[in-house]
């Protein structure tokens, strides 16, 4: 019997419309995987078969002014793991390698694994030589694990100048999602000092080799012949106005204090000398930083992270001295024949300022040389605290200096606005200003800030940029770069200025004065001590010079916490440290008086096993 | 003799079919250049010659015999199918094999095309009627039976193909409306069964909904129902049972993103293929996810990442646009065939390849669950080389002699 419907043309044309229907489903699902998302499944495909190894730049050396190499660089091993190779299974294997515990381990190729899937991840830094050997014996069993050669920091030289050098951390997750897209995990990143402040010159370009890999992970050689393989670039060099001979012996000089010595090139501003102590060895900071260490170093009481160079604000003392001769003399307020009689004790309404001798007749020069307070407490009330910020700031206080090593404490000079918050308005009187004139009170300068107002009385008046980097090594170009700095001259009479270097030269040079301590044998220097007043236990002894007198080629400061008076303590550390970089050598006996027994302190030294 | 040609010779089926057969050479070549050096490329050149040969036999011999030999060759692979069961080798995880020396036989791909010469050569007797209950249980056993050896061994994806060849025949041989909502709403509910409740209960109300405003009458329609929902509650337990393998190609289906380096991991795999050729393609073995083997086994359910990779949409579009000429060209010759036979012969052929190509191609694409069944010509295989060929070859025939009753 035969079906009506059988092969009909209406059956025939929907059997057609089905599969053309059927094909249209498979061109727009093409379409839409080949041509929508093609941008996207080709990256996939492109993470899936090649492998990126990062190679690390060396990073760049850092020279002092004679070229002699201060921060050195030598090899350094991480260990690896691939996230998408890696198999869990090893965990506890690779763990026992590295005598580590598996959970860290685990922890860091997840944490990469969030990056990405196909990138090594740095799972231990600088590993030492035996772990790295059984590591390597045993990479046929641990798929995905691998090691990569990096550079760490050596210090050849005594000069440990930790402050200034900086040191390299690990990268921590914060800086890593802020920094974008040049670092990974693992990375070691400029964390203070000249490493930071010149990373980006520091750290070179990182090379990239591609390697095509098959599915089970197995690398076949280089993609397309390493066509877009990038060599690591290395790091550029630093040329420092260090110098490394100076920088230790300083170094040495304060091994026993608390304090800071900063020296400059009162011709350019660089930096010659950087001490602050207690310090810390920077060599604790290359390679891997146990957590202990670390700790320990920002927990000590005596705080040697702290750069006391550039972050304290004490009080001047008579250091300020020539800063407020200046202001007065170009302000007309005294002259050069101005003239007091000093009696020993200044009052000013009912209070009485004491001096610390009967010094009789004074002009500017004699109260200089003689450290005359009287002469000096009756000049701020005059001044007036609007024309004492004025000239501060001509001379670089109350302003940062804007330091190539990192941050640098603007210090304090008090105006009308400071003392109306502190005391209230209306609740302080012009006998706040007397104690000023003399460098006491309020006023707050940091030892780089001084060697700075060193250096611009030692060459005329010209207030340099304090600055540690003097020229770049580009290693690319190989040329060398100089970096300009700001050079300020301060509107003062120079005949003026020469009125207080003179001042400054009878301190060291002749009787009375109490500078004697800085005398250098053959030379002819000039300074000033100083002694600030500290409420809270022993003064702090300052000294400030440069030298020689004509033609200076060093300017000093010199700060050292609690050790009372300025001529015993800081004036013979200034006077070394200027005598050590004019001479060369000191032939002399060296002799400091040591601290009271009570505050000699006790400088934790950390050493790497 | 020009003449001669254009009225027996079906040119376009024959240049369709060798275009098809070079061009799974060339993917075949590239797909397992550095896996065997190509070992697997020289067999399928030595198939293809054989295939040829074939498929110019089965273009001549004649029509008339080849349905009077339809029944007994069928009974004679339906006992091939059982032995296989029994004593056949296990590869990827069915028994499905007969190894002769190097090559090995696939019996189940010849069972497909035998069935459908079978159900051709039964339906083509002028004493048997669709509309004969007892006859249309009888085609329906035709396929049902072989189905079962093969879902059997287990091998879903042929079982699929079976019932793909046997709903267009169905409809082709003039089944009505009932009987063919009779025979979708058990699908509809089984898939619906695999979904969940709700989609299992959403079917079963659209099938009952089908079922009525088909119906004939109401006692059959009630039967149907019946069946539907006895197949639906089933599917469940079968899904149960299936080999976990199977059960996981299932679940993927169902969630692609989950367990990607699992049954998941190969779609994810070759839509990155697919999608990284973009509309050129990357070159001829030039394709990374195919030269570094990121597909597993990509020369046999996979090959179709290896144009979609290296030859890219316009590649990929030649290779549908010919697959798509050979079936549209195939419903003609069923169309203009006067013979039953043929023309029901020529219908199921068509319904083979489409279900092939589109659950195939489909799967490549993300679009089906991974049903590992071949790509027509392009896919490594030596036996479904050899049976597709065979029905080109027949398709052919049925071309020369479609103007004879």
């Amino acid at each position: 019997m035969e079906t009506q419907d059988f092969g009909s043309p209406s059956r025939q044309n929907i059997m057609v419309i089905v599969i053309t229907l059927c094909f249209a489903v498979l061109f727009l699902r093409l379409y839409q995987l080949q041509l929508l998302y093609n941008e996207e499944l080709g990256k996939q495909s492109e993470e899936n078969s090649i492998r990126t190894f990062v190679k690390e730049p060396i990073r760049g050396y850092v020279f002092d002014r004679n070229g002699k190499l201060v921060v050195d660089v030598g090899p350094s091993f991480s260990i690896t793991a691939i996230p998408s190779e890696f198999n869990n299974q090893n965990l506890d294997f690779l763990a026992s390698l590295l005598q580590t515990d598996a959970q860290t381990i685990l922890e860091r190729i997840n944490k990469g694994r969030a990056r990405t899937r196909f990138s090594p991840v740095r799972i231990r830094r600088d590993v030492e030589f035996k772990a790295l050997s059984a590591i390597e014996e045993h990479l046929f069993k641990l798929p995905g694990v691998s090691y990569e050669v990096e550079s760490k920091r050596y210090y050849p030289t005594k000069a440990r100048a930790p402050h200034l050098f900086g040191y390299c951390k690990e990268i921590t997750d914060a800086q890593l999602t802020k920094t974008g897209e040049y670092y990974r995990q693992g990375d070691v990143i400029g964390s203070s000092g000249l490493e930071s402040f010149y990373e980006t010159f520091l750290r070179g370009e990182k090379g990239f080799e591609y390697i095509a890999v098959n599915s089970k992970g197995q690398m076949l050689g280089s993609f397309e012949n390493g066509k877009n393989d990038k060599t690591p670039k290395e790091g550029f060099d630093l040329v420092l106005g260090m110098d490394a001979g100076l920088q230790a012996f300083a170094e040495s000089l304060m091994t026993d204090f608390r304090g800071a010595v900063v020296a400059l090139d009162p011709n350019d501003g660089s930096i010659l000398a950087m001490v602050s102590k207690p310090d810390f060895d920077p060599s604790v900071f290359s390679g891997v930083t146990p957590a202990e260490i670390w700790n320990k170093l920002n927990m000590d009481a005596e705080k040697p992270m702290f750069n006391r160079a550039t972050m304290t604000r004490y009080p001047p003392g008579s250091t300020f001295k020539m800063m407020i001769a200046l202001a007065c003399l170009e302000e007309g307020i005294i002259d050069e024949n101005y003239r007091i009689t000093c009696r020993g004790a200044y009052r000013f309404g009912n209070r009485i300022y004491k001096d610390q001798g009967v010094h009789g007749s004074t002009n500017v020069v004699d109260a200089l040389h003689k450290s005359c307070n009287v002469f000096f407490y009756q000049l701020v009330p005059k001044l007036g605290l609007d024309k004492l910020n004025e000239y501060g700031l001509r001379f670089g206080f109350g302003k940062a200096a804007g330091i190539d090593i990192g941050e640098d404490t603007p210090g304090l000079i008090p105006s009308v606005e400071y003392y109306d918050r502190v005391y209230g308005k209306g609740k302080w009187t012009q006998g706040n200003l007397v104690s000023l004139g003399v460098g006491q009170g309020e006023i707050g300068v940091s030892p780089l800030q001084m060697a700075r107002y060193a250096a611009a009385l030692a060459n005329g008046g010209i207030l340099l940029q304090p600055h540690a980097v003097h020229l770049i090594r580009n290693k690319r170009t190989n040329t060398m770069n100089a970096i300009e700095y700001r050079a300020e001259k301060i509107d003062i009479e120079p005949h003026y200025i020469e009125l207080v270097r003179e001042g400054m030269r009878r301190v060291v040079q002749e009787p009375h004065g109490s500078g004697g301590m800085a005398r250098i044998p053959g030379i002819v220097s000039a300074g000033k001590t100083g002694t600030a007043e500290n409420p809270h236990g022993d003064d702090h002894s300052w000294f400030v010079g440069f030298a020689p007198f004509e033609n200076p080629r060093i300017a000093v400061a010199v700060m050292v916490e609690n050790a009372g008076w300025g001529g015993t303590k800081a004036a013979p550390i200034g006077g070394l440290v200027m005598e050590k970089y004019l001479m060369g050598e000191v032939r002399r006996r060296l002799y400091i008086a040591p601290m009271k027994k009570d505050t000699v302190i006790k400088v934790t030294e950390l050493r790497r096993e | 003799m020009n003449t001669f040609f254009k009225e027996y010779l079906d040119y376009k089926s024959l240049a369709i079919c060798l275009a098809l057969v070079v061009i799974g050479l060339v993917a075949i070549y590239s797909a397992t250049f550095d896996i065997n050096n190509a070992a697997n490329f020289h067999r399928q050149v030595i198939w293809s010659l054989i295939g040829f040969v074939a498929m110019v036999l089965a273009a001549v011999f004649p029509l008339k015999s080849i349905q009077r030999l339809a029944i007994p060759m069928y009974v004679l692979i339906l006992s091939v199918l059982f032995v296989v069961l029994v004593v056949g080798k296990t590869i990827s995880g069915s028994k499905s094999w007969f190894g002769v020396g190097g090559f090995g036989i696939q019996p189940s791909e010849f069972a497909k095309i035998l069935t459908v010469l079978a159900f051709a050569a039964f339906f083509s007797r002028t004493t048997v009627s669709l509309s004969n209950m007892k006859h249309l249980i009888g085609g329906i056993l035709i396929f049902a039976v072989p189905m079962g050896f093969v879902l059997a061994q287990p091998d879903l994806g042929t079982t699929i193909v079976f019932f793909g060849a046997m709903v267009p025949l169905l409809y082709w041989a003039g089944a009505s409306r009932f009987m063919f909502a009779a025979i979708l709403t058990p699908i509809l509910v089984a898939f619906g069964a695999l979904l969940g409740t709700t989609p299992f209960l959403i079917a079963v109300a659209a099938s009952a909904f089908l079922l009525y405003i088909t119906r004939e009458n109401y006692f059959a329609a009630a039967v149907a129902f019946g069946i539907t929902l006895a197949v639906g509650l089933s599917v469940q337990i079968i899904f149960e049972r299936l080999p976990a393998y199977q059960r996981n190609r299932i679940a993927t289906f169902l969630d692609p993103g989950h367990d990607p380096l699992g049954a998941g991991y190969n779609v994810l795999q070759s839509k990155v293929a697919i999608g990284s050729g973009g509309f050129l393609g990357k070159g001829y073995m030039r394709g990374t996810q195919t030269q570094l083997n990121f597909i597993p086994e990509q020369w046999t359910d996979f090959i179709f990442c290896v144009p979609g990779e290296e030859f890219g949409f316009l590649g990929v579009s030649v290779v549908l646009g010919l697959f798509g000429a050979l079936l549209f060209h195939g419903i003609n010759v069923a169309g203009h065939s006067k013979n039953k036979f043929g023309s029901m012969t020529a219908i199921g052929i068509v319904a083979i390849f489409a279900t092939h190509i589109f659950i195939n191609v489909g799967m490549s694409m993300g679009l089906m669950p991974v049903i590992g069944i071949p790509l027509p010509f392009l896919s490594y295989g030596g036996s479904a080389l050899l049976a597709n060929m065979i029905m080109v070859g027949l398709l052919m025939n049925i071309y020369a002699n479609r103007k004879a009753y």
